[in-house]
């Protein structure tokens, strides 16, 4: 049986139980690489030219670390998904980076997702993607509807719940019940995180950000827990169009939250991240002009535990001393 | 209404070209900010978010230099998706208004119909000036404009020529210079085309080595750093004091050229250097970043002797060039240079000395002479 390996980095945050659906219908075993490491992150690193983003940087560690524990890997360039959004480039040119990067690596699938393009050019990549496993079209067809299917319950499992995508995969696939999220009995905060899901969800990217602001009595909003509709119409009021899929989820969620007021709001980017760089200022303008807190926190391969925490302990202290004083 | 333009290579020669044809004068319908100094790099950066791109921050500088002395209508590009071009007319303008300057900014669509768009603004800003200009006058001083950057690249390109091989460092740049602010000062077609003459006349006059083969270096890459003397620290000319022969096929008046006209036709002035990009690269990323992966190619297969990468820190699409152009077969050394605020003038230059002293070494053994000399 041939094993398809999928990074546990960038859009596997996103479309995991999809591609995992896709794949298993297609008779073909699903690998998935271990939660971000040290190691991962520093092969990654030794490969990739210096200016490239850290998550991007983890997602070559990631294809690294699989070498040899499966057939293909899948990258897919996933150029646009409609709306005249793109993605940022380097999510677009990833299949042709990791090529260049690792000459060793097992036989990359590598789909072209761009909705631009119509509907007949999707359908294509996807019939050429199935196409490594079977060549009957019908049963490609079967197992998109089954990833289509899963994505949608993917995604009310994260929005009825309130779950993040990391809790919702182990909820779907392990069965495992989540010790419930308020462990401090009643959250004294509410507090919108913003960023892209592979930098949040990362837990040694983001060195377990929200594991710790609910540790301390923080009640975590996420873009994933708000309708995407409502993200959309958010983020066009504040820049018209978006021009970058990913982004309007979180600037959108940025101006849905500050409306919603939330005690604080809290971005967390990447350094070199080039569509935050242009949009997060737009939703601190925002907040500049509803007088709400926000912080904006821009993670490295050098980030420091010690140095994140005494910035989210005195964003904490600060939303908590306000709230003294308005009252 | 009083417009203002940032700065971007030549393009303000341009712009002032069809403004005085349309019956505005510098000062008055028209403000061309200073050439750009340090001070527009500052004022850029202090006013721009940290993690934006070098153009980003030099527009801006060159707008706030506009606004101060009294545009009111700026003039920004604009895209479509993909790189954060998209999105500099949006920041610039809220930043502006943030800083009290009562702004508005009319954008240059550069993804569809870029011929339309063009005229459309032109003729806005036109009419802006005077009550209604007819078209025919509109067209007229459209080609006027672009009659003279195409003049001035072709200069350039015989200048390019010759600094490498002059005797006397630097005679070309003043040369150019002069024929640049010639340009500059004429108002009809005619002179145009008899000053380009003279100039390149001049250029091939002075006095060089025809029988010279200087190293010869490509320089690809972002097109603003590329055209943008001021972002990539005139790296050009700092070249050609070390006696090297640039090629650049970024120039504005190729941009127009095909952008404007001969894409409507079908012609794509990129079709042969994707088609060799595609092994490594096989679809758009955004930019320039698919052109820089096939110019790296064919620059391997016309001879050159290296390639010189410019890029805005940070840039997405160029990001992605490098990692691949690193890894592509054709033997060819690639110097990727960073363009952001912190570059400092010595430090390109050591790294581009040392680049040239590479090249040089590469050419000796190759041609089978002696790879170090002592003494």
């Amino acid at each position: 049986m041939a094993k398809v390996g999928i990074p546990r980095a960038l859009l596997y945050y996103l479309y995991y139980p999809a591609w995992k659906a896709f794949f298993e219908k297609l008779g073909a075993e699903v690998v998935v690489s271990s939660p971000t490491n040290k190691t991962i992150l520093n092969s990654g690193v030794s490969r990739a030219v210096a200016d490239t983003c850290l998550p991007v940087k983890i997602f070559f560690g990631h294809v690294m670390s699989m070498i040899g524990e499966c057939d293909y890997i899948f990258a897919p360039a996933v150029t646009s998904l409609g709306n005249e959004a793109y993605n940022c480039s380097k999510i677009i040119g990833l299949p042709n980076m990791t090529r260049a990067l690792i000459p060793e690596c097992p036989i990359i699938l590598d789909p072209e997702i761009n909705l631009e393009k119509g509907r007949y050019h999707f359908y294509q990549s996807i019939y050429k993607l199935g196409r490594y496993f079977t060549h009957n079209p019908f049963r490609i067809k079967k197992a998109v509807e089954e990833a289509w299917e899963n994505n949608l319950a993917y995604q009310s499992v994260m929005f009825d719940e309130g779950l993040t995508p990391v809790e919702a995969i182990d909820r779907m696939y392990q069965g495992k019940q989540q010790p419930d999220s308020s462990v401090a009995s009643a959250p004294s905060l509410t507090i919108a995180v913003i960023g892209h899901p592979y930098v949040i969800y990362d837990e040694y990217l983001s060195h377990r950000l929200i594991h710790r602001l609910q540790s301390m009595g923080v009640k975590i909003l996420t873009p994933e827990m708000a309708p995407e509709k409502a993200l959309y119409d958010a983020a066009r009021k504040l820049v018209g169009i978006p021009h970058w899929s990913f982004e309007t989820d979180i600037i959108g969620a940025g101006e849905y939250y500050l409306e919603k007021k939330v005690d604080g709001v809290i971005n967390l980017s990447v350094f070199g991240c080039g569509p935050d760089s242009m949009m997060v200022t737009f939703v601190q303008h925002r907040a500049r002009e509803l007088n709400a807190p926000f912080l904006h926190l821009s993670l490295d391969e050098h980030t420091s535990d010690g140095g994140l925490l005494t910035r989210l302990e005195a964003f904490l202290d600060m939303i908590k001393w306000r709230e003294r004083i308005c009252v | 209404m009083r417009i203002g333009i940032p700065h971007l290579g030549n393009a303000y020669i341009m712009v002032r070209a069809m403004a005085a044809r349309l019956g505005a004068v510098n000062g008055e319908g028209l403000v061309i900010p200073p050439p750009m100094t340090k001070k527009t790099l500052d004022l850029g950066v202090k006013y721009s978010p940290t993690e934006a791109c070098l153009p980003y921050k030099l527009t801006l500088g060159s707008l706030i230099e506009a606004c101060e002395l009294g545009a009111d209508t700026l003039i920004q590009a604009r895209g479509t998706g993909i790189c954060r071009l998209g999105y500099y007319a949006k920041g610039q303008e809220q930043m502006l208004h943030d800083l009290g300057y009562d702004a508005h900014f009319l954008t240059l669509d550069i993804s569809h119909h870029k011929f339309l768009n063009m005229l459309r603004l032109i003729r806005s800003v036109a009419n802006g000036n005077r009550a209604r200009t007819p078209l025919h006058e509109i067209i007229s001083a459209f080609f006027f404009g672009i009659g003279k950057v195409i003049a001035l690249d072709k200069i350039e390109k015989v200048a390019q020529k010759i600094r490498a091989i002059e005797l006397e460092k630097g005679a070309a740049n003043l040369v150019y210079k002069e024929a640049v602010k010639a340009i500059d000062d004429v108002f009809d077609s005619k002179n145009v085309k008899r000053i380009t003459k003279e100039y390149i006349g001049k250029l091939n006059k002075l006095p060089h080595n025809p029988k010279a083969d200087p190293v010869k270096v490509a320089i690809v890459g972002e097109i603003y750093v590329v055209i943008e003397p001021f972002a990539n620290m005139d790296i050009e000319m700092e070249l050609g004091k070390l006696g090297v022969e640039v090629e650049r096929t970024l120039t504005l008046s190729r941009w127009i050229k095909y952008s404007l006209f001969l894409n409507y036709l079908g012609i794509s002035e990129w079709r042969e250097v994707h088609k060799l990009a595609e092994p490594y690269l096989d679809h758009d990323v955004g930019g320039d970043g698919w052109e820089s992966v096939g110019e790296k190619v064919l620059c391997a297969r016309k001879g050159y002797d290296g390639v010189i990468h410019l890029a805005p820190f940070t840039c997405m699409p160029e990001i992605v060039a490098q990692n691949i152009m690193a890894s592509t077969k054709e033997d060819i050394p690639v110097l990727a240079v960073a363009c952001d605020e912190q570059m400092g003038r010595e430090g390109m230059l050591t790294r581009v000395e040392a680049f040239v002293d590479l090249l040089e070494f590469r050419r000796r053994k190759r041609d089978g002479r002696k790879v170090f000399s002592v003494g």
